[in-house]
């Protein structure tokens, strides 16, 4: 704000995040509500965050969390706090398909760093970058909790299971020709899911026979 | 004794999910019995049952329930902790996805035993396809009047059910990380009894609060449909009911299997159609968090709290992995620590601090560094993590390190002494040469 009244040798304060008010009507609808669940306000953070990581195109900018904070009435460094904590925010902008290779233990004796190792081979990438093209962002995470099914990887919403170093090219071309970016995707699920009533109106939901048959996607 | 479906009596029935599916297959009944009965009356029902809570630590649910006071004006919070993350755990996924109505209906019946003013059901955000069948339930639970105001005709029995969805964190699955984070903010624990109330008194919001597990829920709601004294016939002296495990790692078949409580170890890995691969090695029986028994050992452990005690590990949550002797158990720990270490939350120094060490030197072992002493560095360390922390977290970084240390102290010394594996080639996990471990540690 004040930062060139400072003067040469002032301590710079950190330049405050671009105001900036991307929240649709229909978001906003959607956080009041969210927000009507919780006897305060401030509980709606993590749902708002959310809100906000589907409005911001994938990944949280300053301006998101600032937007966030402003909404419930929340510093900036508290939502920042919180954003920073959680694995599944995302703080830099992640390729239109985030791929997330459970390594943890089941999946680490049933081949997981196979897979990790053919993805990183078949993209040109290192675990944690993101494909020239935008396509794939390659992540490993901790226990993604279907061990009986290992290895898993986890693409937005999407839980892939009994992935192997054989088959996971296969996996890629079928990402490849979605027109999806999963990213907003998860982020937009997530929401729904706080919302009474949006089973009605769609959502990922499987029919019960497609469960019974483990068919996993 | 072995498998005993109760929880998942009807989990393979075609669309069990619907609600009209589930009552004709008894659902809601427990919930129409509750409402009949005095609210104290339910409590002891689930105190005759002997239930104790299925999320890992095994406290008696029905002395959870009854530390509710009964007489206040406070709102009561009742929360489900559904942000299953211990390693080997899937069994709440597969009870949300294939039986969200029990769920969901043992949560009604707390809500009614005590004075429940709103219900949280805090699932993990990765859970987005077991979460949609839940909500399914919510919606459709309204609509058949078992949610919202005066419930099945009880005037004043007012229940709002909400789903809180996580964003990604193994330390919110500790209950007072929980309720940090269903109230916004960073997951990190509180301090606890003596040092601060039980949740039951003041949790969320200064509010009264019961936190259960998933299964715990399911089970309540099966225990006032088949009465509480029924449900103590089965399993063991001090470890009642079923218990559903989710075995996962070198099995012909990897599934949940619900057994009933005192089942012999070695019952399950047979149901889970034995081990492939090799011979049995080791079986962890209770998630990442607990201590690893070694093959010979086997035979002599029962599934239940007290047998599992005796022989140096722990229930848990039921997270049953089983590994063939092509497992390289120093690996296997270093990987265990990696965890704990991304895990720990940062709040206090012990773990924090201590969980880097540990993968610090299990990660000097096995990339040929390993010096005469380690092993004892090792478990000095864990000593001064165990029970030293702000949770359990902590406590569970350090047990599987000294676990295995007992279990298999020979093969650390072999790795400090030939700086390679006891397998030899093709041991599992492997050792990463490419996969940077620290990158997974770069901030998102």
């Amino acid at each position: 704000m004040a930062t060139t009244e400072n003067g040469p040798g002032a301590l710079e304060p950190r330049p405050a995040p671009p105001k900036e008010q991307r929240f649709s009507l229909n978001a906003i609808q959607e956080l009041e509500e969210i927000a009507s669940h919780y006897p305060e306000r401030k509980a709606a953070c993590l749902p708002a965050l959310w809100i906000a990581q589907r409005e911001y195109g994938g990944y949280l900018t300053p301006a998101a969390i600032q937007e966030v904070a402003d909404r419930l009435g929340m510093s900036y460094a508290e939502v920042e706090g919180v954003a920073t904590f959680y694995t599944m925010y995302n703080l830099r902008p992640r390729g239109r398909h985030h791929l997330e290779v459970c390594t943890c233990l089941t999946c680490a004796v049933m081949g997981a760093y196979d897979v990790v190792h053919e993805l990183e081979r078949a993209l040109g990438i290192e675990v944690g970058g993101t494909t020239r093209d935008g396509e794939f962002t390659l992540s490993e995470v901790e226990c993604l909790d279907y061990c009986g099914a290992a290895t898993v990887v986890q693409v937005g919403d999407r839980y892939f299971t009994h992935v192997t170093a054989d088959n996971v090219l296969n996996l890629i071309e079928e990402l490849r020709q979605s027109e999806e970016y999963t990213p907003v995707k998860l982020a937009d699920a997530i929401v729904k899911l706080h919302l009474p009533g949006s089973s009605q109106t769609g959502g990922g939901s499987r029919t019960g026979e497609q469960i019974r048959n483990n068919e996993l996607y | 004794m072995g498998i005993r479906n109760l929880l998942f009596e009807h989990r393979d029935v075609e669309n069990i999910q619907d609600i009209a599916v589930y009552e004709k297959h008894g659902g809601y009944r427990g919930l129409k019995k509750a409402v009949k009965m005095e609210r104290s009356a339910v409590i002891e029902e689930i105190k005759t049952s002997g239930l104790r809570g299925r999320g890992g630590a095994g406290f008696p649910t029905g002395i959870k329930w009854s530390g509710i006071p009964q007489n206040d004006d406070k709102p009561h919070y009742i929360i489900c902790n559904a942000d299953e993350g211990e390693p080997g755990t899937y069994k709440d996924r597969e009870l949300m996805l294939k039986l969200p109505h029990l769920l969901v209906e043992g949560m009604i019946i707390a809500g009614y035993a005590l004075r429940g003013t709103a219900g949280y059901i805090y699932i993990r955000g990765e859970y987005v396809e077991p979460a949609w069948q839940v909500r399914k339930a919510i919606d459709q639970a309204y609509r058949a009047g078992y949610l919202g105001k005066n419930i099945l005709g009880v005037k004043g029995f007012n229940f709002d059910l909400y789903i809180h969805m996580g964003a990604g964190s193994y330390e919110c699955g500790e209950e007072s990380a929980l309720m940090s984070s269903l109230m916004g903010e960073r997951g990190q624990p509180r301090l606890k009894f003596p040092h601060a109330p039980y949740p039951t008194v003041e949790g969320v919001w200064k509010s009264p609060t019961l936190i259960n597990n998933v299964e715990t829920f399911c089970a309540a709601a099966k225990i006032l449909d088949m009465g509480g004294a029924e449900y103590a016939r089965l399993g063991t002296e001090r470890s009642k009911g079923t218990k559903i495990f989710s075995v996962s790692g070198h099995v012909a078949r990897p599934a949940n299997y619900e057994v009933e409580m005192g089942t012999p170890l070695m019952e399950l890995i047979e149901a889970a159609g034995g081990v492939v691969g090799g011979a049995l090695k080791a079986v962890i029986p209770g998630g990442s968090s607990v201590q690893i028994v070694r093959a010979e050992d086997c035979p002599r452990v029962n599934l239940d709290y007290e047998s599992c005690q005796q022989n140096g590990t722990l229930l848990g949550s039921g997270g049953f992995m089983v590994f063939n002797d092509r497992t390289d158990i120093v690996l296997l720990m270093k990987r265990t620590a990696e965890f704990y270490m991304h895990e720990s939350c940062g709040k206090c120094t012990p773990c924090r601090e201590g969980t880097r060490w540990i993968y610090k030197i299990l990660d000097r072992i096995t990339s040929g560094g390993g010096q005469p002493g380690d092993v004892e560095l090792l478990l000095d360390i864990c000593s001064q993590i165990d029970g030293r922390s702000y949770c359990g977290l902590g406590d569970a970084a350090a047990w599987p390190i000294v676990g295995a240390i007992k279990a298999f102290r020979e093969e650390f010394d072999y790795w400090i002494a030939h700086k390679r594996s006891p397998v030899g080639p093709g041991h599992v996990p492997p050792t990463p040469e490419v996969v940077n471990p620290l990158l997974t540690l770069v901030p998102a």
